[in-house]
């Protein structure tokens, strides 16, 4: 148990010094929540907030999934450091743990920022009873996300690419699966194809937990839908992951 | 046959083309044969050198003592184990230093330790770091360090759990001669301390200066095993008197000892068993002809000579 309290330290210092990474992580959903306020909170900032949020949540959720995760990944095969660990006589399931752990807790982190900015600056409220109903489904959304990112990571080759893609993967769903643009106003092909997404089932997942303290009607759908993902990006990820850097 | 820390028997290891949903149908067109029948063995305590150009297929070798590559074929034993169960007997430094970037020097020890199950005391971190000179670095992060520091803190990371047996692999690869030199220590001090240390290199001198036996290595085949002087000794590779001059190479042919003659440039070269007596004879000949004999030097025969002669290669080409 203490090496495993040990090695998640270690790789959430890693995460937490890379300047990127917290950039990507922290500092962008704010810049995002302060844009989208200005350009579009309009005479019902409250209520405009109380939907953006979450979603802002949600889509960082994915972002990280899709592109800081994976590149944490990349980075360390690239630099040898996964080798290295494999040297070690830790289980890979250990390791696997840890890595998933500092995800969650990463991901929390963001969450809070998120909420304390939104509450301090734009008078968001979130009850606490929101917050533990939501709780669960912010770790399965991670999860969700951070399999996707690794499918990609270890199916493309190499790093460069897999930042491409990730980013292709996570822009493209950004405004059409219902996270920070009201699937509502989209044109109909947007509507009948986002909500086979994975990101519609991350906003499903976390926006109404958040915002209305009720789960989404589309819960099992949704659900369904994020294990299908899961299950195919786990099985793509871990059929082609290599613990060293291609040459 | 106890003391043997190390076993290796008769084992094949390939790689196959990297594979990926892109390069699918293609897998296996890129196989690379790494090791063709390599066995040797390690006793404890030694400083063992695998010494071979880029691609003989140390690395490979010491992979499969890691329990990083599984070999296709043949025996690998560590402290009478398999590879994969004996990892936490093994200090471990990689051609790359593989440290995380964004981690202290003294985070980097405790977390490597922790990877082994120990958990040093914060006065233990300190003594293994005034070891490898490394206090003043304790709190800078590793993206700070130089290359021979990073060199250090791997070693250093290498013995965070007091490992009874130390894989290096190429250990002072891109240092410089002075940086080379503080590693030679560190290593030489390994050894003092009763540990088993098995590394790769492909730099002659530095075989010479560590190992107490040799493994040359190349083209993933074992040409010659020993110490360094047997193997020289063994090979029968002789002194080489070389001068600057223009004398007939039959004639210097003739002369007392001499094994075989040439000119590269200028210089003429001449392999000898005897150089006390075809010196004399070499210049006697030129006094005779009226020539000059200039830049006159004799080298002892030494590893680097050794591998020319036994793969028709340079070392360092």
């Amino acid at each position: 148990m203490r090496r495993f309290l040990v090695l998640t330290k270690a790789i959430l210092l890693v995460h937490l010094r890379e300047r990127a990474q917290l950039f990507w992580n922290f500092a962008f959903p704010v810049f995002l929540l302060v844009i989208y306020a200005a350009v579009f909170g309009g005479d019902d900032l409250a209520s405009f907030i109380a939907w953006m949020v979450p979603g802002i949540i949600a889509t960082n959720i994915l972002a990280f999934g899709l592109i800081s995760s994976s590149t944490l990944i990349t980075e360390m095969r690239t630099k040898g450091v996964l080798r290295r660990l494999q040297a070690s006589p830790v289980p890979t399931a250990h390791l696997l743990g840890a890595y998933l752990l500092v995800n969650v807790l990463s991901c929390l982190l963001q969450l809070a920022l998120i909420i304390v900015v939104a509450t301090l600056f734009y008078g968001l409220r979130v009850p606490p009873a929101n917050l533990a109903l939501a709780a669960p489904w912010v770790v399965v959304a991670v999860l969700v996300a951070v399999v996707i990112g690794q499918a990609v990571s270890s199916v493309v080759g190499s790093a460069g690419a897999a930042v491409v893609i990730g980013q292709v993967l996570y822009f493209g769903q950004m405004f059409i699966t219902d996270l920070i643009m009201p699937i509502q106003y989209m044109p109909a092909w947007v509507q009948r194809v986002g909500p086979w997404l994975p990101g519609y089932a991350i906003a499903q997942l976390v926006r109404p937990p958040l915002q209305e303290g009720v789960l989404s009607p589309e819960l099992g759908t949704s659900l369904l839908l994020a294990a299908a993902y899961t299950l195919v990006a786990g099985l793509l990820a871990a059929r082609f992951f290599k613990w060293e850097a291609r040459a | 046959m106890s003391d043997l820390i190390l076993e290796i028997d008769s084992v094949y290891a390939a790689y196959g083309r990297p594979r990926s949903l892109f390069t699918l149908g293609a897998g296996g067109a890129g196989r690379v044969e790494a090791l063709r029948g390599v066995s040797l063995s390690v006793a404890r305590g030694e400083i063992f050198g695998l010494l071979g150009p880029n691609g003989a297929g140390k690395s490979t070798l010491l992979a499969c003592v890691e329990g990083l590559h599984q070999p296709e074929a043949g025996m690998v034993r560590v402290a009478g184990l398999p590879p994969a169960q004996a990892k936490g007997r093994l200090g471990v430094q990689l051609q790359k230093a593989a440290l995380l970037d964004d981690l202290t020097v003294a985070e980097l020890i405790e977390v490597y330790a922790a990877l082994y199950n120990a958990f040093p005391s914060r006065a233990q971190i300190d003594d293994l770091l005034a070891r490898f000179g490394l206090v003043e670095q304790r709190n800078r992060l590793a993206r700070h360090l130089s290359g021979g520091q990073q060199q250090r803190v791997a070693l250093a990371v290498a013995l965070a759990a007091d490992p009874e047996i130390v894989l290096l692999d190429e250990p002072t690869g891109a240092l410089d001669p002075q940086a080379r030199r503080v590693v030679w220590d560190l290593i030489r001090g390994l050894h003092d301390e009763g540990r088993t240390v098995l590394l790769t290199t492909h730099a002659m001198e530095e075989a010479e200066a560590l190992c107490g036996r040799v493994a040359i290595i190349d083209q993933g085949r074992i040409m010659a095993c020993g110490t360094p002087a047997s193997i020289v000794a063994g090979l029968e590779v002789r002194p080489m008197l070389k001068a600057l001059t223009e004398l007939p190479l039959d004639q210097v042919r003739g002369l007392p000892g001499v094994h075989s003659v040439r000119y590269t440039g200028q210089h003429l070269e001449v392999e000898t068993s005897e150089p006390q007596a075809t010196l004399p004879a070499l210049q006697a000949l030129a006094a005779r002809l009226g020539r000059t004999l200039g830049e006159i030097s004799l080298r002892q025969p030494n590893l680097e000579d050794a591998f020319l002669r036994l793969t028709g290669r340079a070392l360092t080409a």
